[in-house]
């Protein structure tokens, strides 16, 4: 055991020698550990993985600047997402990267006006301006969602659906990633798509 | 009043048949769409391409086919006559824009997507068919929009086809002439640890310049867009490797990975299957960078023809010359009254001489350098018996200088002999010698001219040694043509042996430099070693000098001659054979820094960045002067050395004194083909910071601070 957690570590550290470049925190892997991470929530409150250890995880990144995220939240799709995953016990993270200065920035007053206005049912809004948590999850656009589960593990990652378009008539008939991945662990199922592509808005990086 | 309707008519029908396709242009906020044509007209059966053009706002950009990290690429949703097909969007190769670390694939200023338009056989010439199309795309700068546009364009039905559109013909047939194509390229991909090698060869990839080859892979999720991609030459082709983007961590890796493949101002369709690599597309190292494509590392060309000129110009004065010329001076002084004409005549041929000799030596270089022997004084530099033999010929050109024995003079006297033959050939010889001799003065001066030219095309050094060639015959061709310049020359006199005399300290300083460089390349038995030879050369030349003055006294030279011969064969011999003992590395200049440094490795780099450390790389040499002052005078001071502690910077020493591939392609990397480089990687990752190759106490201080603060 130990000795596998050794080639783990050996093999990180290779990627990490190929990615000279890459940020500071080696890329989130599927089935690896998730990233850790700690952030102030939208009431002050200071929030961690390592909180809901025990409990499936949804991160999702949005932003209100984002048209790509206005089509999930206008039509109701993400809250109706959210209300039924964490009526089944699911933590979900709603996650704002947005710096300020640009326009999707909101500070703690501002989100909680705006989780009123939208009706979400996030669990919690992290206030990620600093991108430390974006970092942490290489996140790349909004949406941009990712799964940890009970384990504290990292088992989906990618987009909400596969439509990758703007349109809100494209949500008719989407195959939504999210929802079939949450389906899959609650019948104790291996995830079918644990990696999709992502799509929509990039996420604004504080400098 | 019929011959006005038969005008109208006529006006009317030039009009159908000249006017070309009709569009209206459609602003949508962001940018303007509209519809263009190649053609003025379509025949029945024929097809043309049409292009969707947007102009955007500075700033914004539209996306490719695949998008990269985030966007969406434009679509074009057809309504069209019967009978009338389109094909696809012909993308044009894109650029990478990138936003904070993500990176994406797409359009900025104005872009034309072509389509290719098909009119069905049997369209009527005459009639016109209008072809309209609902746009959509994403217009980003820091934010997205989504814009659509509902854009037509009406085209006439020509029998034998409109002929190209005057405005928008030839720039559509330069877009899908640039377009990426097929070129037979052969391609495979593996996965290599962490990382996914991209191999691909072909005719097309032989010879080019590889140094901005880039991967754009049509599928989003095969490779990490942000990551470098590393190049590793081969004589046919090329290796880039690859960050695996998420498709490899699903369930199945991908089976193809397909895409184009953008080098050297073209783009190439390639597809991939997993396997093993073709043949000819690795081995030959990262390629060059060039005219500071990686951040203005490398000398431009025209600055190394102006350096080179300059060189050429300082070469005049070094003492190996300066006595030739003073000679080739004298002698036109003393034509003073022949007329102006032959003087010029005189002069250029001269500067032929020059101008030839320059050009065969450079011919040579070039000749070597396909051999594909590594030459640049740099690596001549690394190895041991090399610089023990320069400085034995610094001590022995210094020994000259004093006094001790004369060199300069016998080959003076070659070069009168001929130069006196008096016609243009001697001038001719006079400008071939005034280069020989010259030549071991180059390499102090040229050194990084030279170097430089090697590792480029044989034309730019041609050019180099053109412009070494001018700079050097320059002053003296001038005198020919204006003789008035003379009188301003110092006149040759007792001067110059004080000057001679003066000049032979730099030269002992240089081999005295060259001993402390070999004491740190092959330690204290070479210190030994290279001071015996010395001793022993110094008396070669104290009996040579005897002997010279033997002879010249008319006595015979030949026993004292034959001695000094002797004596410094044995010198030189010394220091060539054995070989030296290699030394490791850490008795080198880093473990006696004043500032605690740890040995570079690209481990340790990854390792360090991986902690989100801030790092300090120095790509440093004990033979690389500037390297030293750097060291000494700005990096081991008490304000570089309080902020690296402060900023918390790790402090990487990369050694490149003794030849080492790692470190030779970091610095390829990098543009460099030699010591110093600079880079600062911030706390954060992303591309490090190149410092400046003269560095002061502030630029340093700041960049510490600014790496540290990247986090």
């Amino acid at each position: 055991m130990a000795y596998r957690q050794l080639s783990r570590r050996v093999i990180l550290g290779l990627a990490a020698a190929f990615a000279l470049a890459a940020p500071a925190l080696s890329t989130p892997t599927i089935n690896a550990p998730a990233p850790a991470f700690q952030a102030i929530d939208q009431e002050g409150r200071a929030r961690s993985l390592a909180e809901f250890a025990g409990k499936t995880v949804v991160l999702e990144w949005t932003s209100d600047a984002c048209p790509y995220s206005h089509k999930h939240y206008d039509s109701g799709n993400m809250q109706r997402l959210q209300a039924k995953a964490t009526r089944s016990g699911v933590v979900w993270l709603t996650v704002m990267t947005d710096p300020p200065g640009v326009s999707g920035y909101m500070t703690a007053e501002q989100v909680r006006a705006w989780m009123t206005k939208v009706g979400s049912h996030a669990t919690a809004v992290l206030l990620d301006a600093d991108a430390r948590v974006a970092r942490a999850y290489e996140a790349r656009t909004t949406p941009h969602m990712f799964i940890v589960d009970k384990a504290g593990r990292l088992v989906y990652m990618g987009g909400i659906d596969d439509r990758p378009y703007t349109d809100p008539a494209s949500l008719r008939g989407a195959k939504n990633y999210v929802a079939l991945a949450l389906a899959d662990l609650r019948a104790g199922r291996p995830i079918a798509q644990p990696v999709t592509r992502p799509y929509g808005c990039s996420v604004k990086y504080a400098p | 009043m019929r011959w006005l309707a038969a005008l109208m008519t006529a006006a009317l029908a030039t009009l159908a048949v000249a006017a070309p396709a009709l569009a209206q242009p459609v602003n949508t906020g962001h940018l303007t769409a509209e519809l263009v044509a190649q053609d003025q007209g379509i025949a029945p059966g024929q097809t043309i391409h049409l292009a969707l053009r947007q102009q955007m706002l500075p700033g914004w950009h539209t996306y490719w086919r695949n998008p990269g990290d985030s966007g969406e690429p434009t679509s074009l949703k057809w309504t069209l006559p019967a009978g009338w097909t389109t094909g696809d969007i012909v993308w044009p190769t894109p650029r990478r824009l990138p936003v904070g670390p993500l990176v994406n694939y797409g359009y900025e200023g104005e872009v034309l997507l072509p389509v290719a338009v098909t009119a069905p056989a049997n369209a009527k010439p005459g009639q016109t068919a209008t072809l309209s199309a609902a746009a959509s795309f994403l217009v980003c700068r820091e934010i997205c929009v989504p814009e659509d546009a509902k854009l037509s364009i009406t085209i006439p039905v020509v029998a034998g086809g409109g002929g190209p559109d005057p405005t928008w013909g030839a720039p559509i047939a330069r877009t899908l002439a640039d377009a990426p194509k097929p070129a037979g390229l052969t391609a495979a991909f593996q996965k290599r640890g962490a990382a996914v090698a991209l191999a691909i060869a072909g005719p097309v990839l032989q010879g080019a310049d590889l140094h901005d080859a880039y991967f754009y892979p049509f599928d989003a999720t095969v490779i990490d867009h942000a990551k470098p991609q590393t190049i590793d030459r081969g004589p046919q082709g090329l290796t880039l490797t690859l960050t695996p983007g998420y498709a490899f961590q699903g369930a199945a890796a991908p089976k193809a990975l397909a895409g184009v493949l953008a080098v050297d101002g073209k783009a190439y369709e390639v597809a991939a299957n997993p396997g093993a690599p073709p043949a000819g597309a690795s081995g030959l190292g990262p390629p060059a960078a060039k005219g500071g494509a990686a951040g203005g590392a490398s000398l431009g060309l025209l600055s190394a023809a102006v350096f080179a000129f300059v060189g050429g110009l300082i070469l005049n004065l070094m003492p190996c010359v300066f006595p030739v010329l003073a000679m080739k001076a004298a002698s036109l002084a003393a034509h003073g009254g022949r007329d102006e004409a032959s003087n010029r005549a005189h002069g250029l041929a001269f500067g032929a001489g020059v101008l030839v000799t320059f050009l065969a030596l450079a011919g040579v270089l070039i000749g070597l350098k396909a051999a594909g022997q590594a030459i640049g004084w740099g690596f001549q530099l690394q190895s041991p018996p090399v610089v023990a033999v320069l400085c034995l010929l610094m001590l022995a050109i210094a020994l000259d200088l004093s006094g001790v024995f004369e060199v300069g003079s016998s080959l003076q006297g070659v070069g009168s002999g001929l130069a006196s033959r008096g016609g243009l050939v001697g001038d001719v010889f006079t400008g071939a010698l005034a280069v020989v001799v010259a030549a071991p003065c180059t390499a102090p001066f040229m050194g990084a001219a030279i170097g430089w030219a090697l590792t480029q095309p044989a034309a730019a050094a041609m050019t180099v040694f053109l412009a070494l060639a001018v700079g050097f015959a320059a002053p003296f061709v001038a005198v020919t043509f204006w003789p008035g310049l003379l009188s301003r020359l110092p006149r040759p006199g007792a001067w110059m042996d004080v000057f001679r005399k003066a000049l032979a300290f730099p030269m002992f300083a240089a081999a005295a430099w060259l001993v402390w460089v070999l004491t740190i390349q092959a330690g204290e038995t070479a210190l030994a070693r290279i001071l015996g030879a010395a001793i022993v050369l110094a008396l070669a030349a104290w009996i040579a000098g005897a002997a010279q003055r033997r002879a010249a006294a008319g006595g015979r030279p030949l026993v004292l001659g034959s001695a000094a011969v002797a004596l410094a064969a044995i010198a030189l011999a010394a220091v060539v054979w054995p070989a030296y003992a290699e030394t490791p590395s850490e008795g080198g200049p880093a473990a006696k820094a004043d500032l605690a440094s740890e040995a570079y490795s690209p481990e340790k780099l990854a390792a360090l960045q991986a902690e989100g450390k801030p790092v300090f790389v120095n790509y440093t040499a004990a033979w690389c002067v500037s390297c030293q002052v750097n060291d000494r005078v700005v990096l081991s001071t008490r304000p570089v050395v309080d902020a690296m502690h402060k900023d918390g910077v790790t402090y990487l020493k990369a050694d490149w004194t003794k030849r080492d591939p790692v470190i030779a392609a970091e610095l390829a990397r990098y543009g460099r083909a030699g010591v110093p480089l600079y880079l600062v990687y911030g706390a954060n990752g992303g591309p490090p910071q190149i410092l400046p190759a003269i560095l002061t106490q502030g630029v340093v201080v700041k960049a510490l601070e600014s790496a540290a603060r990247r986090g």
